[in-house]
């Protein structure tokens, strides 16, 4: 272990401090970098493929199994009969092709650093929660408070979500090709969401930064959100994205609408008199 | 009647003493309205919001000082001070895997980095790794340094999830969700745009110097049925190995106890409405939770009634300052408790050490500084500002922690052999009295001198 030091604690630590890797923050000091090992995260090949059955096996056993296999070097892995089971594929922090031939329960690769998940069937709540890097893919439909604070990453979802999609977001895509339900990208904070349907109450309410697109309608703003200008540069960059994942703007990327933060919440102290009425 | 009938007449050859004039407009001074509460309502209706404080409690609630311990006598076999052995040697989560295991019943609570400095949070770990204890990182994302210095270590996930990282969560020793704390339960947590620096607001991945005031919901499960899945899914990403612990502001507290429970954490940390906080509205601190005294009785309670004593663990904090409160604490049902405001006065919070001017910085005197909200900490301890950080020792204050922490669980050992325990953890609520008749009905123990505990039907005790 690298010596720990204890004096010139002014300068140390934080003033290292760098973003690198995937999307993870390596805060460290190279000089004292044995200090922190990641554990759980394996080094695989895409090349060694596997496959098994979770019809009968507990979530827990589920994601003991694809640890494992992990540690063996797999970098291909396919689950049949995921069940719904909550859970499934959670933490995850390598790369890694992972498929669930099914539909997974709540949480289901929540909290995940790299992999690229494909989803066969559906996802209940919470699907790809804290995700970091990577992409998750569904073909169906998923529920409530997709991709919560998503972190880095794309979460494609080719059905319709739940409520409260992309709350709490702090980075990464979240590519809804359905509708959404109300409160979708509520505190938002970083990142980007495209819903390609329509969405409802609330859309983007609080947030604090980042973009939401629309192709369709909704049915009100959130507090602090507002209408902005498409660029070039959007409809440069959605048409490549969802080209990506196979999938189209219902009337074309030049008529989706863009929601961002009005940032009159940023501080609310400065705020005149009459804006103070925004939050009541 | 006029003033010159009323005066008394004096006695011959005694000369006429001249009484001050009485002020007949003088009817004393409003209860309700009081000179401060004029203040603050002058200041909002300037400011146009809540005012915002950090520092603990202002307000007198019953609380720990109404209760006393009665110690052993003739009745009682009391344990030799400073020889004979009590144990004090903390287990939290004992069903998990790697359990958390304290050499004293007290730990240093989640303060975030960014409310605090980074000086004082590696100050911290130093000096609970010294006294065998653990910290807990609070909002805002692990700082290396932190996990570095801290042999123990609670990573917190908290509504927000601002620098939230699986990673990290890998390298806990246990994982504390925050659903509530005892200052301001049911709010979110608050930093004020003067401590979101470029460093802090990256950690978070908020815009630097915005007002960042917290979602007070979780963003990925709304009810105690999404959250027992929750907890399953950290357990799943932790490999089942290492405690699960839920932090709760103290509110109903008999009835989420129980809900909590049924979510199969490890552990139950109840924040009493004492609690400190870095910044938060001042009316919310104010007036919200319930007593310490009374949310440890009733967590207990709970956790009796659905048979989960000895499985899940219970954990105080809010208003915690010496061995007497700690041990009063595990007397009526904690396993073990956690300091905050306390832990960062032993940093120096409130000292008038030399550096610092406290009555042109903070306009109060040393001692009666509450602004940790503003960032302009005159310490060092609750600041980012790069020359205030440097009015803060590590090294120094590292050890002033160590001993304070130490001072506690010696003082607390001081109470239960006094009260003939052998172990920290025997002292129980027969070893108290209350002194107040609300502090009897909140703790449930009888009042001094009597048998008679206040609110139970028969008057006996609980
Ligand atoms: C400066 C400061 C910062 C805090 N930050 C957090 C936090 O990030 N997360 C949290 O759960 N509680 C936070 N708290 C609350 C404490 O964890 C704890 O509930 C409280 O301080 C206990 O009361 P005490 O200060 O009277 O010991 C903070 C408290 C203080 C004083
Ligand atoms: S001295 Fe610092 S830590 Fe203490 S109350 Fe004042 S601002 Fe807060």
């Amino acid at each position: 272990m690298a010596e720990l030091e204890s004096r010139d604690s002014h300068d140390m630590g934080m003033h290292d401090e760098q973003l690198a890797g995937r999307t993870q923050q390596i805060f460290f000091k190279p000089s004292a970098e044995e200090n922190f090992t990641y554990p759980g995260a394996y080094e695989v090949d895409f090349d060694k493929e596997t496959e098994f059955d979770a019809a009968d096996m507990s979530n827990k056993d589920v994601n003991l199994k694809i640890r494992d296999l992990m540690s063996q070097g797999y970098g291909s892995i396919t689950i049949r009969n995921p069940g719904a089971k909550h859970s499934l594929g959670v933490c995850i922090l390598n790369r890694l092709q992972l498929t669930f031939d099914g539909s997974l329960g709540y949480f289901g690769c929540g909290l995940i650093d790299g992999p690229n998940v494909h989803i066969k069937g559906r996802v209940g709540w919470s699907c790809a929660e804290n995700m970091m890097a990577g992409t998750v893919v569904i073909e169906k439909n998923a529920g409530s408070t997709f991709g919560a604070a998503l972190r880095g990453g794309d979460l494609v979802c080719k059905g319709d979500v739940g409520s409260r999609s992309g709350i709490d977001m702090k980075g990464g895509t979240i590519i809804v090709g359905g509708k959404t339900g109300m409160n979708s990208g509520f505190m938002m904070q970083r990142g980007r969401m495209v819903i390609l349907g329509d969405a409802g109450q609330n859309l983007g309410d609080s947030m604090y930064d980042g973009t939401i697109y629309i192709a369709g309608k909704y049915e009100s703003l959130g507090v602090d959100a507002v209408e902005s200008e498409m660029t070039q540069t959007d409809i440069d960059w959605l048409e490549k994205k969802l080209s990506i994942y196979g999938l189209k703007a219902p009337n074309g990327v030049e008529n989706v609408r863009k929601i961002v933060s009005g940032k009159k919440l940023w501080n609310y102290d400065n705020l005149e008199p009459s804006e103070k009425k925004l939050i009541l | 009647m006029s003033q010159e009938n009323t005066a008394a007449k004096a006695a011959p050859g005694v000369e006429k003493k001249e009484k001050p004039e009485r002020d007949i407009h003088n009817l004393g001074s409003s209860f309700i309205f009081k000179p401060n509460v004029i203040d603050d309502i002058h200041v909002k209706a300037e400011l146009g919001r809540y005012r915002m404080r950090g520092f603990s409690l202002f307000k007198k609630i019953p609380h720990f000082d109404d209760l006393t311990f009665l110690p052993g006598t003739l009745t009682r076999f009391v344990i030799e001070g400073y020889r004979e052995k009590c144990e004090t040697k903390t287990i939290l989560g004992p069903r998990a895997k790697r359990p958390m295991e304290l050499d004293i019943p007290v730990y240093i609570t989640g303060m975030s980095f960014g409310a605090l400095s980074y000086e004082a949070k590696t100050a911290l770990a130093r000096g609970a790794t010294m006294a065998g204890s653990a910290t807990c990182s609070g909002e805002g994302g692990m700082i290396p340094d932190e996990r570095r210095y801290s042999e123990k270590w609670f990573y917190q996930l908290i509504q927000s999830r601002y620098g939230f990282n699986p990673h990290h969560a890998r390298l806990a020793d246990a994982i504390e969700f925050f659903i509530g704390q005892g200052c301001k339960v049911g709010m979110g947590g608050h930093l004020m745009g003067q401590k979101v620096t470029d460093q802090v607001a990256e950690m978070r991945s908020l815009p630097a110097g915005i007002d960042q005031r917290s979602p007070a919901r979780h963003p990925d499960w709304l009810g105690p049925d999404d959250l027992a899945l929750k907890v399953e899914e950290v357990r799943e990403a932790t490999n089942w190995e290492i405690p699960i612990q839920l932090k709760l502001g103290a509110a109903r507290v008999y009835d989420d106890v129980r809900m909590a429970a049924k979510c199969e954490p490890d552990c139950i940390y109840i924040d009493g409405m004492e609690g400190g906080t870095g910044a938060g509205p001042h009316l919310a601190t104010e007036d919200t939770g319930v007593p310490g005294i009374a949310a440890i009785r009733q967590a207990r309670k709970a956790l009796d009634d659905v048979g989960k004593t000895g499985e899940i663990s219970l954990i105080y904090a809010g208003g915690i300052r010496n061995g007497a409160d700690l041990a009063k604490a595990i007397a009526l049902g904690a396993d073990a408790v956690a300091i905050g405001h306390a832990a960062l006065i032993a940093l120096n919070c409130n000292k008038d050490i030399e550096e610092a001017d406290f009555p042109n910085e903070m306009g109060v005197e040393a001692g009666y500084c509450y602004h940790c909200h503003t960032g302009r900490c005159p310490v060092g301890v609750t600041t980012q500002d790069p020359q205030l950080r440097k009015r803060l020792n590590p090294d120094e204050a590292a050890e002033r922690v160590y001993n304070f922490l130490h001072t506690l669980a010696v003082e607390c050992q001081l109470f239960a052999r006094a009260c003939a325990k052998t172990n920290v953890h025997s002292l129980e609520p027969e070893d108290l009295a209350a002194l107040t008749m609300e502090a009897s009905s909140m703790a449930q123990v009888p009042m001094a001198g009597s048998q008679h505990t206040v609110g139970r039907p028969d008057m006996t005790r609980y």
